[in-house]
């Protein structure tokens, strides 16, 4: 086997300070909007329901209730807004990085010669506008792996194409 | 290894396996039942002859049913060794066949209960990362048998016949007075919430039976009555935390023995074998290229008497909870024979050297904030549940306890690392110190909220096989250099991180 012992070294360290960010594509921005102001409907229609079939004897106002859902309608979509310039994704030749967050910041790396499997999964309304989440899972615990929602779907298969080659090489 | 062993044809356990079967089958169905069998020996006076008859006749059926079912499930229980997997086909009516490449198989368990140390059979358990149940489990295996399958699963085919003779000094020994000084210095608060677990367990199977029999009310009454007793008496109440001082020891001491009594550990080739247990013997050999990384642990007591204990972290699959039973523990370590493990594990790193790096102020700052919220929520609690001014003295003596741990805690969290290990410091009145080989990370991240963002500190989490490992607000700059390095050592690596 002339290639066992090949030498791959990285001869310069993968510097995670200047890695070439990509954003994620402009128009996941609505995917965002409609899928948390569906989500406060429901929300409100819970609130409703119980008002008005009295599931629950509230004893204040309801008014206040609807006030509180609409103040946390707000600061959610305010944060989801400025969040939203904060999600970008790199990939590199050996490994996938993706950044999030506004309260809690994170940046997250997964080598590539440590991804078990890759997935691509997508919702009905990201589907509407053809997006799709590319999701890589390694050994850890899964509910920390990566996830980088809001790709078009023929930049997803190329990255889940270029994982794999990188995996099986 | 014996040769006269051959595991290539299809093979059934030891005969003796029937037994060990059944007896498992009705001790099983014991454990469900045993409070209605408790109620119904109660009214036993009040049945009459003929329903007793038929009793007996139902329990005489069950026991003939549970041996029918014993000898089926032996019968269709076979496994062989084809070109390096394990496969094992089992089940009466659902057929199973399981095939394990010998390479996934994370450790091999020998077992012996009461009943299989009586006719002398060994339990072998076969686990992967995979699961936390044991995937294969052989009931009864002759101990010929046993170390045989054993040899032939854990030593590589290409491995020297002469070095798979292994000598037979342990490489660690720990007798029965380093045990009582282990359990002694144990921490007994845990061993007390452990019992306490089991009891309140207890009380909710009683009261679940109970419930449905009306009795519910007797057993609340029974209850109150004893707390209403324990009020009355500042002295019972003293009573009461000595005894349950008492039972904590006694329970740990218990516990330990149970566990680890005549604990010996041995090496072969490129595994550790423990041998350890009272009533149940247990052997576990664990493969030195499954560990993930192992924490050395002390407290204060324990350091003075010299003895630690090693955790040994394996890969588990990220979606069954981690199971006491995985995770596999060498107690009563005096500081020559960690030496030996670590070297073992990590041959020829020098770390001693290395600079210890501290954590950010803002970690102790973080704990005072977090401490903060809390007591503020417990005293809001103290106003609204009205117990009267005296309550709020707890602040008096939760205070200082805050206090006390934060600086201990601060003060033990450091890391350091050489070119391969990383190394981390943690802990309160405990002390832990992990390993963590830099190849063995899966992902990295770094994390940080608003608050941390101004004073440029960042947690830096790596992600292991076998769990997450933190270094909580070191600055930016050293964070991203940890950052690159652990990823260039992952990204060269070529060793297998299982």
């Amino acid at each position: 086997m002339p290639d066992f012992f090949q030498n791959n070294t990285v001869t310069t360290f993968p510097e995670v300070a200047k890695i070439d960010f990509k954003s994620i594509h402009n128009k996941y921005f609505k995917v965002i909007v409609i899928q948390t102001t569906l989500l406060f409907v429901a929300l409100f229609l819970v609130a409703f329901i119980i008002n008005y079939k009295a599931v629950v004897i509230l004893n204040f106002d309801v008014f206040w209730l609807y006030t509180l859902l609409s103040l946390a309608f707000i600061t959610v979509l305010f944060l989801k807004v400025i969040g939203f310039k904060k999600r970008k994704y790199a990939v590199r030749e050996k490994d996938i990085s993706y950044k999030k967050g506004v309260l809690l910041q994170s940046l997250t790396t997964v080598p590539f010669n440590r991804i078990q499997h890759v997935e691509i999964d997508q919702g009905p309304i990201a589907r509407y506008f053809g997006f799709v989440s590319l999701s890589v899972f390694t050994a850890g615990d899964s509910s920390d792996d990566l996830k980088v929602p809001g790709l078009l779907k023929e930049e997803a298969e190329q990255i889940k194409e270029f994982i794999s080659t990188k995996i099986d090489g | 290894m014996d040769s006269t062993e051959n595991f290539s044809q299809f093979r059934r356990q030891s005969k003796k396996g029937i037994l060990v079967i059944y007896l498992n089958l009705i001790y099983t169905a014991l454990k469900a039942f045993w409070l209605l069998l408790v109620i119904f020996l109660q009214k036993f006076s009040n049945i009459s002859e003929s329903t007793v008859f038929y009793i007996y006749l139902s329990v005489g059926g069950l026991l003939l049913f549970f041996l029918i079912r014993a000898f089926l499930i032996f019968k269709n229980f076979q496994f062989k060794i084809e070109n390096q997997h394990f496969i094992l086909e089992k089940g009466i009516l659902k057929k199973t066949s399981t095939s394990i490449p010998f390479d996934r198989i994370q450790n091999i368990n020998f077992k012996q209960n009461v009943i299989q140390q009586l006719i002398n059979v060994h339990e072998v358990n076969i686990e992967t990362a995979g699961s936390s149940k044991a995937e294969i489990s052989i009931k009864a295996l002759s101990f010929a048998e046993a170390s045989a399958l054993k040899d032939r699963v854990t030593i590589d085919v290409n491995a020297f016949k002469a070095e798979a003779k292994e000598n037979k000094s342990p490489l660690l020994k720990v007798g029965l007075s380093a045990l009582i000084k282990v359990s002694l210095t144990e921490n007994h608060l845990q061993s007390l919430v452990l019992l306490f677990a089991i009891l309140v367990g207890f009380y909710q199977q009683i009261s679940e039976i109970s419930n449905g029999l009306g009795k519910q009310e007797v057993l609340d009454n029974y209850i109150f009555k004893n707390s209403s007793a324990l009020q009355s008496s500042v002295f019972l109440i003293i009573g009461l935390l000595l005894f349950l001082t008492i039972i904590a020891v006694v329970s740990s001491v218990v516990r330990v023995l149970l566990r680890h009594f005549n604990l010996r550990v041995y090496l072969k080739d490129n595994a550790l074998e423990i041998y350890q247990g009272l009533i149940t013997k247990k052997s576990i050999v664990l493969k030195k290229d499954k560990v993930q990384h192992i924490t050395i642990s002390h407290n204060p007591i324990k350091k003075k008497l010299g003895i630690s204990f090693i955790t040994f972290k394996q890969a588990v699959s990220g979606k069954v909870k981690k199971k006491q039973d995985k995770i596999i523990k060498i107690v009563g370590c005096k500081k020559e024979q960690i030496a030996i493990i670590t070297n073992l594990l990590f041959p020829n790193e020098i770390l001693e050297a290395e600079k210890k790096n501290f954590s950010n102020v803002y970690f102790k700052f973080r704990m005072y904030l977090r401490s903060i919220v809390f007591l503020v929520a417990l005293n809001v609690l103290f106003v609204v549940s009205q117990l009267g001014i005296w309550i709020f003295l707890v602040n008096l003596i939760l205070f200082p306890i805050v206090v006390f741990f934060v600086e201990l805690q601060y003060r033990k969290r450091y890391y350091y690392f050489n070119e391969n290990i990383l190394v981390l410091n943690s802990g309160s009145i405990e002390t832990h110190r992990t390993y963590l080989p830099f190849f063995k990370v899966q992902n990295i991240q770094l994390k940080q909220t608003i608050l941390q963002a101004n004073r440029e500190v960042v947690d830096v989490v790596f992600q292991t096989a076998s769990g997450k490992i933190k270094i909580p607000c070191i600055s930016m700059e050293s964070a991203q250099e940890i950052y690159n390095y652990t990823l260039f050592k992952v990204e060269t690596s070529i060793k297998s991180w299982m």
